[in-house]
């Protein structure tokens, strides 16, 4: 439809034109989340995957192991985290290639921000946590937004549900809002042991699904840890037999091959 | 215009061609903006007990007219995998000479090795990515199946025009996301191992005909095509028997009430 | 951001525990961003056993506060005795009702106990659709990161002093994540003798 302005010779658009501009993102739902402890860190996430209202799939895994001691957990839109994931992966493999060892945490993080930032004006759209040992064998949780600012901390939500979450961990991880008594002291944030921190980050997920449609399926805790067989006398989270748990498979590294380094429990959550 | 998730393509076709001849929309260099405009509608497919199968009627429809009545919607990918199409069908054509073009070059290379269902795959949604990327989208959602010829294990794929990847049991594009969807799971999800080729193509022509009783681009006329560890195959068109009996009383709206 | 049900923030929460019920409040009144006053409460008294937490439109929240006794008044003076909490809900949800296509901008929840000293929660849109839940329920600007707290802490059957203690956690909780809720909090635990009301030091940002 054109029409023509008074007192103007020129032909004018009057209304835009018909037909949607592509639409480049999309957003998948899901949520994730991390916490680490003084010598293990757990990064988790929920394996569904949505556009809209409708569920594509029940099972898409959204935590990538990077190495023995770094796990990338991706949420936001499924595509670019993907993309965003194999060129990380592929950054890796160079690192290797070049040094003759796996690149240590702090310095994924640090090329995260960087990968990130260099898609400033077209950006991924994905929120990232990144969580496993520092070069001390510190657990440790790097939150990134999707341009690239990040900092290290001792836990994480995000995604979907990072607001029914992250409240929830700020008081039983972070314990905000609590303070010692004569009877009970307050543990420090950070202190707390694998079996423990994984009850709460189970109880932040079903919690989710409760409350959150996009949230549910099923639940993919990654633990990553100093091996058992490293140490000699397994101590700490080391010493944590996590097979006994059930639903457990240990993931072998792909660069030192460690067996038992990163291991993934399964869990079922509801599927309405 | 808002689409649904999972549809590529809407009814109203190219309403502004007009428009683009006299006026200067578009100027911005980064728009390659590009709408669908001969369109297929579904594609479903679901697991069963010795592969996957997929159904897609042969319609290709240029907004609200049926404009070709025998289009091939689903092509063999090499000897193990096959490829469904909705969206547009100029682009669908176009991926299939990408594809013949990768298939022909692996072959030339004649190392023994042959793509998988899973590396086709790979390699489809990364066109389709950086296609999104280039703000120059591929308007099609693929559904990808196959048998891996090596150990026999199945697959089915869905990538779109944003790159969107999954797989499951049972996939859906189109209308078939909200009509055939709920029936495939419900049938299929939980006894993917058992149920027999039989069954499973009776699901799907079930479905098929729910699909063309609803949605109005559909055909009576329909493929479906199976992979197996044996290799893929393809059938020929044919229809389903429908019944109309519960329209009998109806008289329709407005003055025609009686 | 010209959002007028989030125009002045506030939150509010109930828990329903065993032979009790709590409901709590955070006291912030803002204007955006701006903090007003630290001293807004958001739960109202009804009968020495029922009371009413509104959240959303301050300016609302008062007029509500005052049609809400005039009905009360009538109501007494008509039964001559004190209403039921369940019935006071059916009351709040057809007093929003009446404006339909032209709301309040509130969402009220309830919090008391009957006759029988039996808890009793419930909640309601800003049109007054009805939610009796069995456990807590939730509303205003942290509404969601107080869904998160209380879906984690809450269990069945909590004494009088062990609900205090978990609804102020999950009050407290939500309102270090929500920018329009905070400033100091109030906890009313009621109980067949006694309300018990505490009011909640929190961060001041």
């Amino acid at each position: 439809m054109l029409g023509l302005q008074p007192g103007s010779s020129t032909v004018v658009p009057t209304s835009a034109p018909v037909g949607h501009r592509f639409e480049p993102y999309d957003s998948n739902g899901g949520s994730i989340a991390a916490v680490c402890g003084k010598d293990f860190c757990i990064i988790a996430s929920d394996t569904r995957q949505s556009t809209g209202y409708s569920i594509q799939t029940r099972y898409k895994p959204k935590v990538f192991r990077l190495n023995d001691k770094a796990t990338l957990a991706t949420n936001g839109f499924a595509a670019d985290a993907e993309a965003m994931v194999s060129r990380i992966r592929q950054r890796l493999e160079w690192y290797r290639h070049s040094h003759g060892r796996s690149m240590p945490l702090h310095a994924i993080a640090r090329m995260i921000s960087t990968i990130l930032y260099g898609k400033r004006f077209f950006p991924y759209y994905v929120y990232n946590i990144l969580g496993g040992l520092d070069e001390e064998g510190k657990g440790a949780v790097y939150s990134f937004d999707p341009v690239g600012s990040y900092e290290r901390e001792f836990c994480r939500a995000a995604g979907a549900a990072q607001s029914l979450i992250q409240p929830f961990l700020d008081n039983q991880i972070m314990f905000k809002n609590q303070h010692s008594t004569p009877e009970h002291t307050v543990p420090k944030p950070g202190e707390m042991s694998l079996p423990d921190v994984l009850k709460i980050v189970m109880d932040s997920f079903t919690s989710a699904t409760e409350r959150h449609i996009e949230v549910g399926d099923g639940l993919e805790m990654f633990v990553v840890r100093t091996p058992p067989s490293a140490q000699g006398e397994a101590i700490g989270a080391a010493s944590v037999d996590l097979k006994a748990m059930g639903g457990v498979e240990a993931v072998g590294g792909e660069d030192e091959q460690e067996e038992g380094a990163v291991m993934v429990i399964r869990r079922e959550l509801k599927k309405d | 215009m808002n689409y649904l998730p999972g549809q590529t393509w809407s009814s109203q076709p190219a309403q502004h061609h007009h428009q683009f001849a006299s006026a200067s929309y578009n100027t911005d260099p980064s728009a390659h903006t590009s709408q669908p405009i001969v369109t297929g509608t579904s594609v479903i497919a679901i697991r069963f007990k010795d592969g996957v199968m997929m159904a897609t009627d042969t319609l290709a429809s240029y907004g609200s007219l049926a404009r070709f009545m025998d289009i091939k919607r689903i092509e063999k990918v090499g000897e193990n995998t096959i490829l469904g199409a909705s969206g547009d069908m100029s682009d669908w054509q176009y991926v299939q000479h990408t594809l013949d073009k990768l298939m022909l070059r692996e072959q030339n290379e004649n190392d023994g090795h042959i793509l998988s269902p899973s590396q086709i795959y790979a390699y489809l949604a990364r066109v389709m990515y950086n296609r999104r990327s280039k703000m120059d989208p591929i308007w099609n959602s693929f559904v990808l199946a196959g048998v891996d010829p090596k150990d026999g294990s199945p697959f089915l794929g869905y990538v779109d025009l944003l790159g969107t990847t999954y797989s499951a049991s049972t996939i859906a594009t189109g209308f078939g996301l909200h009509l055939a969807q709920p029936l495939l799971r419900k049938a299929v999800e939980g006894r993917e191992d058992q149920i027999e080729e039989e069954e499973a193509k009776r699901i799907l022509e079930e479905c098929m005909k729910v699909l063309f009783y609803r949605d109005a681009r559909s055909l009576n006329r329909f493929v479906i095509a199976t992979v197996t560890k044996e290799g893929s195959k393809i059938s020929e068109p044919y229809s389903v028997p429908t019944s109309w009996g519960f329209a009998e009383m109806l008289r329709g709206y407005g003055p025609q009430t009686q | 951001m010209s959002d007028i049900t989030t125009l002045n923030g506030g939150s509010c929460i109930a828990f329903k525990g065993k032979n009790c019920v709590a409901i709590a409040c955070d006291l912030r009144l803002g204007n955006q961003a701006l903090t007003v006053a630290c001293n807004r409460d958001k739960v109202f008294k009804i009968t020495d056993k029922t009371y009413l937490g509104m959240t959303g439109l301050a300016s609302d929240v008062d007029t509500l506060r005052s049609a809400f006794r005039y009905r009360l008044n009538m109501y007494r003076m008509k039964e001559e005795r004190e209403i039921e909490p369940e019935t006071f809900a059916h009351l709040v949800s057809s007093t929003l009702y009446e404006k339909r296509f032209g709301p309040y901008f509130i969402e009220p929840i309830i919090a008391g106990l009957n006759s029988n000293n039996e808890p009793f929660i419930a909640a309601a849109d800003l049109i007054g659709c009805l939610n009796f839940a069995k456990d807590f329920v939730v509303t205003g600007t942290a509404s969601d990161k107080l869904f998160g707290m209380a879906e984690g802490l809450w269990e069945p059957d909590l004494g009088p002093e062990e609900l205090f203690e978990s609804i102020s956690q999950a009050l407290l909780g939500a309102l270090e994540r929500d920018a329009l809720s905070g400033w100091g909090a109030i906890v009313r635990v009621i109980t067949p003798d006694k309300v018990i009301e505490r009011t909640l030091q929190s961060r001041q940002d």
